[in-house]
């Protein structure tokens, strides 16, 4: 049901011929309009808010607030009221040949005026008035917004579609007045190419830059959009430029590092009170975890509200041909078999068709945080690490069944020279009962270097994951803590590397369960949208689809492909 | 059963379809159908491109072939594969290589839907070439004197991602349909719904009324179409504001919303009863 006025929305917007939004007042104030929203009195019912909006919304449409005559109101309320009883009258009298609503509405007597100028006119004499019903509501001339055709809602006029020449001399004369520095160095004849029609508009930036004339920085134009890339290598870079991880090589007696799944990088880390980043600054480290570990002691509980939820994240039909069996003959390779039977081969019997709703695009890493703090325990006994893991568990094997593309990590840290990720489950492995195993093994130890975890974990996921959708899901129990990292200084830090990975395309969510701490810091961090908390995984189950779409919708658009690893699913 | 893969519906026309024209298109049609010139229709949905093709086709007194595009559609699905009869393959021609062969005209609807590299296929019919190759038959079938290519898409709805092939669209001259003018949507609405023209001319109203909403965020507005759907349902005797709450209203939104605002309007622009 939809509440208020706001049901009014497009008949306002048919009537005023313009975009606008509909808004109660506050009690007790009439109904009047700012030319973008149309305040209704608030507290009526249906059918008076109707006239109201049918009201304001004719002056807008019907050319009553024409800033020409509107500015000769100012400050004179009796000839406002005056102004608006003629001008309501005459606007409903024009909207009533074609809208039976407002011949239904309108006053019964005829309108005294045919033009807004001409109430303007008769407005302002000695000449008899009727007073405006009250549901005429009042104008406020100081209240109207400048509205200039070129903006959003109205429809471009020819003029706005023409070589704005004369705007330009305008504004020309305005740069010249213009004090706080040198009015930018434009030629005239450049301003011909200006035009607010996009198309136009690379063909002018195209001739700025080929004549050396830019733009002043001041001078953007609203919504102007200044992309800061550079396609040269620079001696120097600002104090704001982000460093890119420098590669660690590892090599063991015989084989590198990467043949043993070793590998690390230097990441820089932020500084918030010099507010520069500090290159080169942790050494994040991953590795396998390759403990010999108890295969029996591996049990993951399974959530069939969370898989509900996730399986309907990112889910595209396919028709896969040539199957053992399916719904529908793949006519194709019926053939193809029949061809080969007839010329002596005895190929499989793979003449099935099958169309299911298994185009997954998500690349998902989990990471945990492993760190000491973890192992407080709640009031069952069990420690926050052991609902991480549990919980953590499940959503891998949960993604892992739905078809996704998903990796698990742990994570701690001791000093910024050692960051370490081991890896539970890498893209490529399963997540079978070794796995499982390894995971129960996992003693918390260390502290929280959250900012070099997640780039370290990004870059993981950037690299490998090879989905156009990717989300990191941190598990942490609160505050990001370590030697030298703590306080604001980690929390900027904290949200410098998210905003780093939002900007690669790469969404975050931060799910806190169990922790009996409080969680402010987390999400300070990383947003009320991307950040949850519980006390187990099955709270959180029932919303887990929002808190996925909500991370991964504050990314514009999924990012292209850029990542070598193909995803391994070709051949399911 | 092999009928479910048989691509869209072939069908033949005798019965002279309506169709107003707006402006010159008909004229161009014709022009490009004695040229030979493949001809691409872009227009908003339910404006009429279909009704459009079906009345060329029938003025022009040829035989008109139909398939509507979609994305599993393979050019096998176009061209014609080996099927198997008794213990034999045997060749059947598929929708477009029987218009390549009969002269008839070949209507590929909504084409952006197929994938495009089914739609490369009907690239040697759209030059000068104007011949299919068959690969599978090792032959190349050329066009009958009369075989026309004729496709249409929507330009407004489809994603970025579905679009036409620069290659494919540049050979194709191009007829732009819209929403025909309200003097003449009128006239459309009431002939084909089988109304009088007041009635006609207020759904137009209506329809005119949601088109020139601007941010009002509707994906599709009100299309030709949906008002004949609505003028039918006034024709058979519902009352015209429940006909347009189920034909139009309701149809363009499932927002309770947008509904709302959509069901305000409507009251205010039909008569009051």
């Amino acid at each position: 049901m939809t509440t208020g006025a706001e049901r009014f929305r497009l008949l306002a917007m048919f009537v005023a011929n313009r975009a606008v939004e509909i808004a109660e007042t506050r009690p007790g104030e009439p109904s009047y309009t700012n030319g973008e929203v149309i305040f209704v009195a608030s507290g009526r019912s249906a059918d008076e808010q109707r006239r109201e909006v049918l009201l304001q919304s004719a002056l807008l449409g019907g050319g009553s607030l024409d800033p020409r005559v509107t500015a000769s109101l100012r400050a004179r309320p009796r000839l406002t009221r005056r102004y608006l009883s003629l001008e309501g009258r005459r606007v409903l009298a024009e909207l009533a040949d074609r809208l039976p609503l407002a011949a239904a509405l309108r006053p019964d007597d005829q309108p005294a005026t045919m033009t807004a100028g001409e109430s303007l006119e008769k407005a302002r004499g000695r000449t008899k008035v009727e007073e405006a019903p009250e549901w005429f509501g009042v104008i406020r001339p100081s209240r109207l917004l400048p509205t200039t055709s070129a903006e959003h809602g109205a429809s471009p006029t020819r003029r706005d579609l023409h070589t704005q020449i004369d705007q330009l001399e305008a504004a020309d004369d305005e740069d010249e007045d213009d004090e706080d520095g040198r009015p930018s160095e434009r030629s005239k004849i450049l301003k011909l190419f200006e035009s607010p029609v996009s198309a136009v508009e690379s063909l002018a930036d195209y001739f700025r830059k080929l004549l050396g004339s830019a733009r002043s920085p001041g001078n953007e134009d609203v919504g102007g959009h200044l992309q800061v890339r550079a396609g040269r290598r620079a001696r120097a870079v600002g104090s704001n430029a982000r460093p890119l991880p420098t590669r660690i090589r590892f090599t063991d007696d015989a084989s590198p590092g990467a043949a043993v799944g070793v590998a690390g990088a230097l990441f820089p880390e932020w500084d918030v009170h010099n507010n520069r980043y500090r290159p080169d600054w942790c050494r994040v480290v991953d590795f396998d975890l390759t403990d010999a570990a108890d295969v029996s002691t591996g049990g993951v509980i399974h959530d069939d509200v969370l898989r509900r939820r996730l399986s309907r994240i990112g889910l595209g039909p396919k028709t896969l041909r040539r199957r053992p069996d399916g719904d529908d003959l793949d006519i194709e390779a019926l053939i193809d078999l029949f061809v080969d039977l007839r010329s002596g081969h005895s190929p499989a019997e793979h003449v099935y068709s099958e169309r299911r709703q298994l185009e997954r695009n998500l690349g998902v890493l989990i990471l945990l945080d492993a760190s000491g703090s973890a192992t407080d325990t709640d009031a069952d006994g069990l420690a926050v690490h052991e609902h991480q893991r549990r919980a953590a568990a499940t959503m891998v094997v949960t993604l892992e069944e739905l078809g996704d593309r998903v990796a698990f990590y742990a994570f701690r840290s001791h000093g910024r020279h050692s960051v370490q990720l081991p890896a539970i489950k890498t893209f490529g492995q399963r997540f079978g009962a070794l796995g499982r195993a390894r995971l129960n093994q996992l003693q918390p130890s260390g502290y929280t270097r959250l900012g070099a975890g997640i780039r370290g974990a990004g870059e993981i996921l950037k690299a490998q994951a090879g989905t156009p959708n990717r989300l990191l899901v941190v598990l942490s129990d609160g505050f990001p803590y370590d030697d030298g990292y703590e306080g604001r200084y980690a929390e900027a830090d904290t949200h410098k590397a998210l905003e780093e990975l939002r900007t690669d395309g790469v969404a975050c969510l931060c799910l806190s369960i169990g922790a009996a701490t409080d969680t402010e810091a987390l999400e300070r961090v990383f947003g009320s949208a991307g950040h949850a908390s519980a006390p187990n995984l099955a709270v959180l189950s029932p919303h887990m689809d929002e808190l996925f779409l909500g991370a991964l919708g504050e990314l514009a658009a999924p990012q292209a492909l850029t990542s070598q690893a193909a995803p391994a699913r070709a051949a399911r | 059963m092999l009928t479910n893969h048989q691509p869209g519906v072939a069908e033949k026309h005798s019965e002279a379809p309506f169709y107003r024209p707006v402006a010159d298109e008909a004229d161009v049609f014709r022009a490009a159908a004695r040229r030979g010139l493949p001809v691409l229709l872009k227009g908003p949905t339910g404006c009429g491109k279909t009704r459009f093709v079906e009345a060329m086709a029938h003025d022009l007194g040829r035989e008109l072939i139909t398939v509507a595009g979609h994305e599993d559609m393979t050019s096998a699905d176009l061209v014609g594969r080996f099927l198997l009869k008794g213990s034999e393959t045997v060749w059947v021609d598929g929708p477009l290589t029987r218009a390549a062969r009969e002269g008839a005209i070949f209507y590929l609807d909504e084409v952006v839907e197929a994938r495009q590299d089914t739609t490369v296929v009907i690239h040697p019919l759209a030059d000068h070439r104007r011949e299919l190759p068959v690969d599978r038959l090792g032959t190349t079938v050329p066009a009958a004197p009369g075989f026309l290519l004729v496709i249409s898409y929507n330009p407004g709805y489809q994603s970025v991602l579905k679009n036409l092939k620069e290659s494919t669209r540049q050979r194709f001259i191009a007829l732009e349909l819209d929403f025909p003018p309200a003097a003449i949507e009128t006239e459309v609405v009431a002939h084909e719904a089988g109304i009088d023209l007041a009635t006609a001319r207020t759904l137009v109203t209506l329809g005119d009324a949601i088109r020139n909403l601007d941010g009002s965020g509707l994906r599709e507005v009100s299309s030709t179409r949906m008002l004949i759907l609505a003028g039918g349902l006034v024709a058979e005797g519902l009352s015209l504001r429940r006909a347009v709450q189920a034909a139009v209203v309701e149809a363009l939104s499932d927002d309770a919303d947008v509904v709302y605002a959509l069901g305000e309007l409507a009251d205010a622009i039909l008569p009051r009863t």
